[in-house]
């Protein structure tokens, strides 16, 4: 019953969309409001009717109607009822319900609060938006029905249910916090052509946009950290990264993203650069899109992608259709959007921004340059050629290094000019501790690594540069003699840039993590209880290996003493290798998982993974892998996302 | 005026510089692997330094070395054809027969030695229904 309600409704979002174009078409020739104003109706209600197919398909989760094809799939009996809710997103049909849903719930939320504001944009945002609703409910409607019955010869006694990997709280999440990330750049696309194609930009306009931005910004953010985080702490590889085009396709929407936000800015303070951002606001928009075309079609080989169905086709088009629209209409506002100002100085606060735009656009274009090469190299000579993750490290390190001085010059720079002698006075004291700290490195360090030693240096250039700027502004408002009221007063004064800076330093503080990459050793070994193994000043003593059969799988225990180089137990760690499904007499069907055990301080992780046991010689197979500063990944990444937060909180005297 | 002209005409420069090298990165065999499908190595009898392959585990072709459980051969398959696989490492947990892997490595005399062996990642696992019980 519930399944059939969800399934008339995402028709009906179908039917209502179409309706919404006859309106907007009504509009367009009888120049009638009221035409407009059903168009809208009809807009809302298709958004309803996809939240009420979203939590039909909830509620078939929920109560295990395994009649559906998606909830016997993902689901089970068994299944504890949190992973019931996230298999809503963790299957194709289910996920593109979801993304639809999310899209609806930010296009009630930019009709109610922005188009409000901005009547004037009204129409061609209601345009674009059924354009983009339509793509969606053809695609949950015709190509990947959530709501498709099994077929009727067969009765599900229980389902599929999720498989055991995927069971973790981070797996879980960071899928949907990336998607309202990427669903929300719909409506930075939406606005900019909205307003571009009316010719109606407004100071208000960049404010709301911004305020758009960062909270797309924020999401995004913390998805992709999150993500990392998941894959560290899971999927014992070791790492967090490892440039698979689905985490590119994430990465890259991101850069457009923070170029916009900074070089918006310059539109905010001065009203220029209106092209440029144009094209950064649309691109980032289509840059998701590229990015699940890419990741849903199949044709780059990811060790993530789907094997999709007939999607790849679709995407295609509707990208092609994004990037067409948007180019005609750039070409058709090019004047509209001519700005004839033009930077005084490159030593200026624009200065600043144009090239830390610059680097971010050269960093993703070298990211998708590396991501879309297998199918480049085929189209141009048939030979299909994959780039590795040391093309990506090889020519993104020197850039972000790059990005990483400019973080720290940006804010010493003035509006318009900067003099020289200013300019010194301020660079004096980052510049100094920046030399000294490199000289440190220089002498305490037994080789000499170049990215490392600039890296450091840019670490503390910028670390000193941003905190200095935070010591100046607390000297103007330390007034009253408090240290801490004075030091709050300071920061709320003037949340944007103090949110940014705090921004800024999480991700000098994500350096200091990339840091400890360069210094990352591993090692693969066999122990049987009782032996020990010297690697990299530790001792490793396996002390026993124990097994045990739990609720839901069968466990290798092993039990490894870490002994430091003055002979002091450092940690006891217990990585463990399971069996899933061990009662199954199908051997394909059992599920061996590795669960990592890590020893993770501010200065190091201990990783050890127990990845294969020798049951009749009793030998346990282990790898063990120390790498320095990771923690600092995430405390940057935490702090990226607070100072976002901070600088998205509306503030008193600005709104309203 | 000058100076912004002549900084516009370096960043230019720089950008263009930047292009050019990313597009013959082809040429530089450190950051490059070429992927050939099953069929396509099926008739190479060249060796071939660095390769990508991907394809599906053959089923009952796993083989665990007795001596070392780090040591596995086994046979890579797509539509009708096969290539053997020798590796040294760790498993990645989804390991098994008729999962879809990709392989890294050089192949020599009709045989890859793997340097990197995944699996498709489980964060997409489209499970089908040939595991459900069926009345």
């Amino acid at each position: 019953m519930i399944s059939q309600i969800g399934s008339i409704a995402i028709s009906l979002a179908g039917g209502l969309i179409f309706s919404s174009f006859i309106f907007l078409a009504l509009y367009r020739k009888f120049n009638n409001d009221n035409y407009l104003q059903v168009a809208e109706r009809a807009i809302l209600a298709t958004c309803y009717s996809i939240f009420l197919a979203f939590f039909c398909l909830l509620n078939e989760l929920l109560i295990s109607n395994f009649n559906l094809q998606y909830v016997a799939q993902y689901t089970s009996y068994e299944t504890p009822i949190f992973f019931k809710v996230t298999a809503l997103w963790a299957g194709q049909a289910g996920s593109l319900l979801f993304w639809t849903f999310i899209t609806a719930l930010f296009t009630v939320c930019y009709i109610f609060t922005t188009l409000n504001k901005m009547k004037k944009l009204k129409f061609h945002s209601f345009i674009i938006l059924s354009f983009i609703f339509s793509f969606f409910i053809l695609l949950t409607n015709f190509i990947a029905n959530p709501f498709e019955p099994v077929s009727p010869d067969i009765i599900v006694q229980n389902g599929n249910g999720l498989n055991p990997l995927l069971q973790n709280f981070f797996m879980a999440i960071h899928p949907p916090i990336l998607y309202v990330g990427f669903t929300g750049s719909a409506i930075i696309f939406v606005m900019a052509l909205a307003a571009s194609i009316s010719r109606d930009i407004s100071f208000e306009w960049v404010q709301s946009i911004r305020r758009w931005s960062l909270f797309v910004w924020t999401f995004l953010s913390a998805g992709i950290i999150l993500g990392g985080y998941w894959a560290y702490n899971e999927l014992g590889w070791g790492g967090y990264w490892a440039w698979d085009p689905v985490e590119n396709s994430s990465l890259m929407p991101w850069l457009t993203l923070t170029a916009f936000i900074h070089s918006s800015m310059i539109q905010e303070k001065r009203g220029m650069l209106k092209k440029w951002n144009f094209l950064l606001a649309t691109s980032t928009y289509i840059l998701v899109i590229l990015g699940t075309f890419i990741t849903r079609s199949g044709i780059i080989s990811s060790v993530h992608s789907f094997t999709a169905e007939n999607l790849g086709p679709m995407f295609f088009t509707f990208l092609s259709m994004l990037i067409l629209y948007t180019l005609f209409w750039f070409i058709k506002r090019k004047s509209y959007l001519d700005t004839p100002d033009k930077i005084d100085s490159f030593s200026s606060r624009e200065g600043g921004f144009l090239y830390n735009n610059l680097i971010l656009i050269l960093m993703c274009f070298t990211i998708m340059w590396g991501t879309l090469f297998p199918i480049l190299s085929e189209a141009w000579d048939g030979n299909k050629i994959y780039v590795g993750a040391s093309y990506f490290n090889q020519l993104n390190i020197p850039i972000g290094l790059v990005l990483l001085f400019l973080m720290g010059i940006g804010p010493l720079l003035s509006w318009n000019n900067t003099s020289k002698s200013v300019l010194f006075s301020r660079f004096k004291l980052p510049m100094i501790l920046s030399f000294l700290s490199g000289l440190i490195y220089l002498i305490f360090s037994s080789i000499f690594q170049l990215y490392v030693f600039v890296a450091i240096m840019g670490v503390s250039f910028t670390l000193s540069s941003i905190l200095g700027e935070f010591y100046k502004s607390y000297k103007k408002y330390n007034r009253s003699s408090n240290f801490f009221s004075s030091l709050i007063k300071m920061f709320l004064s003037n949340r944007h840039q103090n949110g940014g800076y705090i921004v800024h330093i999480g991700i000098v503080l994500l350096f200091i993590g990339f840091i400890g990459r360069a210094f990352e050793v591993e090692k693969e070994f066999s122990l049987s209880p009782g032996e020990q193994i010297y690697f990299s000043n530790y001792v490793f003593k396996l002390n026993s290996i124990k097994s045990e059969a739990r609720d839901n799988h069968y466990a290798f225990l092993s039990d490894i003493d870490v002994v430091d180089s003055n002979n002091q137990l450092l940690t006891n760690l217990k990585p463990e290798k399971r069996i899933y499904f061990y009662w199954n007499s199908d051997p394909e069907k059992r599920q061996p998982h590795s669960e990592l055990d890590i020893h993770s301080t501010i200065q190091k992780d201990i990783y050890s993974i127990f990845s294969a046991y020798d049951a009749q010689k009793n030998i346990g197979y282990f790898k063990i892998m120390i790498n320095p500063l990771v923690n600092w990944v995430w405390i940057g990444g935490v702090l990226m996302v607070i100072g976002s937060l901070f600088a998205f909180w509306p503030s008193k005297g600005r709104r309203r | 005026m000058n100076k912004v002209t002549t900084s516009i005409l370096i960043i230019f420069i720089l950008i263009v510089g930047w292009v050019f090298y990313l597009t013959n990165i082809k040429k530089d065999n450190s950051l490059t692997v070429r992927y050939y499908s099953i069929s396509e190595l099926a008739s190479e009898s060249n060796d071939i330094q660095k390769i990508k392959v991907g394809g599906y585990i053959k089923p009952n072709s796993i083989q665990i070395s007795d001596d070392d459980q780090l040591e596995v051969s086994f046979f890579v398959y797509q539509n009708n054809d096969s290539v053997k696989v020798n590796y040294y490492g760790i498993r990645p947990d989804l390991f098994k027969d008729d999962a879809e892997v990709v392989v890294s490595g050089s192949y020599n005399n009709s045989l890859i030695s793997a340097t990197e062996l995944q699996t498709k990642c489980a964060s997409r696992y489209e499970g089908d229904l040939k595991n459900i019980e069926k009345i």
